[in-house]
This record gives C-alpha cells, sequence and structure tokens, in this order.
C-alpha cells in the first residue's frame, strides 16, 4: 500500500466495445475541433482554455480514457470548473452533446460510439445539475 | 445525479473504488467509504470496481433516502480518499453480511 503501486490492469468498458486510445485521441481532436468552430460554444472555450489548447486536448484524452478505459489517467475536478462559467446553461449543454454524438457516430464503430454517447449524456446531466444547483436554481441536495 | 456508497461497503472498504474515481470524490470513514454528490460526475466507472456491489446510482432503487442522505452527510466531514489504502483484515468475512448498518462507524478514516 504505497503511493508508488501502480494501478492494476483493468479493461473498463470501452474494452469490450472496441474503444482504445488511439480511437480516443481521434474522437477528442476531431470533437474539439468542431468545439472551437461552433458559435454558441467555441467563443465560451477560446475565453476559458486561454491558448492552452493542447494540453487541454491531452487532459480530454486522459478524461476519456479514465472513463472508458479505467486508466486512471485523469485526476481533476469538472464540477468546480463548470459551476464556475457564468453564462452555460441547458442550451450549451445541448450543443455539446449534439457534436460530441456526431462526431463520435462519425469516427467509431457503432458499439463504442453508443458508450462514448451513454457516458456523454450521464456526465452531462450531472455537471448541468451540479450547476443549476450551484447557483441555487434547484434545492440543494437533500431527500 | 450521482452515485451512492450503500451498506455493502461498511467493513469491507475494499477502496478499489478511490483509484479509478476521475474527479476524487470519495470522502472515508473508518469502516466505510462515501460518494460526495456535488463532486461525483455519473462517470459510472466506479460501479463495476466494488468487489461487493456497494455502489449504485442514485436513480437505482436500493438508494434509499437513508443512503443518499449519510453520503452527503460524511462527504462533506471526512477526509478525501484518492489512494488505495489497506482494506480491514475481517473484509472478507463481512463481504455480504446482512443488516451491517449498526456497525456503521462515524468516525473519519485513520491511517
Amino acid at each position: 500500500m504505497s503511493q508508488t503501486e501502480p494501478l492494476r490492469p483493468r479493461a473498463g468498458p470501452g474494452a469490450h466495445v472496441g474503444v482504445t486510445e488511439p480511437m480516443i485521441r481521434e474522437v477528442v481532436h476531431a470533437f474539439y475541433a468542431r468545439v472551437r468552430a461552433d458559435p454558441t460554444l467555441g467563443p465560451i472555450f477560446e475565453r476559458e482554455i486561454d491558448g492552452e489548447w493542447d494540453a487541454h486536448l491531452v487532459k480530454l484524452c486522459d478524461f476519456w480514457s479514465s472513463v472508458l478505459l479505467m486508466t486512471g489517467r485523469f485526476k481533476g475536478t469538472p464540477m468546480v470548473v463548470h459551476t464556475r462559467l457564468p453564462e452555460i446553461g441547458g442550451g450549451h449543454f445541448m450543443r455539446w452533446l449534439a457534436l460530441f454524438r456526431q462526431t463520435a457516430e462519425e469516427l467509431c464503430p457503432p458499439p463504442a460510439a453508443a458508450l462514448f454517447v451513454a457516458r456523454s449524456h450521464m456526465i452531462a446531466q450531472s455537471l448541468q445539475l451540479g450547476v443549476a444547483v450551484s447557483r441555487g436554481e434547484v434545492p440543494e441536495f437533500s431527500p | 445525479m450521482t452515485y451512492v456508497v450503500l451498506e455493502a461497503c461498511i467493513k469491507c472498504k475494499y477502496m478499489d473504488c478511490v483509484e479509478v474515481c476521475p474527479v476524487d470524490c470519495f470522502y472515508a470513514g473508518e469502516n466505510m467509504l462515501v460518494i460526495h454528490p456535488e463532486e461525483c460526475i455519473d462517470c459510472g466507472v466506479c460501479e463495476p470496481e466494488c468487489p461487493v456491489d456497494a455502489i449504485v446510482p442514485d436513480s437505482d432503487p436500493r438508494s434509499t433516502p437513508e443512503w443518499v442522505k449519510l453520503n452527503d452527510e460524511y462527504a462533506r466531514i471526512w477526509p478525501n480518499i484518492t489512494l488505495k489504502g489497506t482494506p480491514p483484515s475481517d473484509a472478507d468475512a463481512w463481504d455480504g453480511a446482512e443488516g451491517k448498518l449498526v456497525q456503521f462507524s462515524p468516525n473519519p478514516h485513520r491511517e
């Protein structure tokens, strides 16, 4: 039990449907190229990424690798990052999801694309709810 | 939307989940872990990692208000955990035991 002990190898949900690291890279890079060209999302991302696109793409490849292949490469706090964005709302999430679905479906075999899309929807829903809670737009999490 | 740690974790606390969580949203008590509902992004990675099936989405019927509340409450008190530690020596003996809630410790994790 030490910090140097390597993460034990795991297959992750993506391995069962043919997701690979090169596939993740291709999807992430193609997707953010579309985001940058998008009139709704582009300006927000350009402002937030502030010229650090190479690092952002590496980070997002790590993120999807962690989610789909369970590599544990990404460690971050995306909820905090998103709740700090003053203007984002349902329309932004919908646009993001539409572009992501389009990209995944164009570049991946159907089972892999379906997994990308399913996880993107779960995560987006969670982030969107987190943003709303942080603004007091919905009651704080209390059953 | 969040994932929730249930009773099955109590006294098992294997901690495989903390290694794969991309957003470090697990918090550790003396004999169980919980998920911070406002940090979890619902990526689903931890659920199949748990050897005792203690993690479910909050949409699952097993995720009762009692467990949602316990996760929410203790995630704000206990320390964050990002590295797998040593599970309790008797963890395997508690795997699958019923009625473990009486064993729940509100104390924070100690190395």
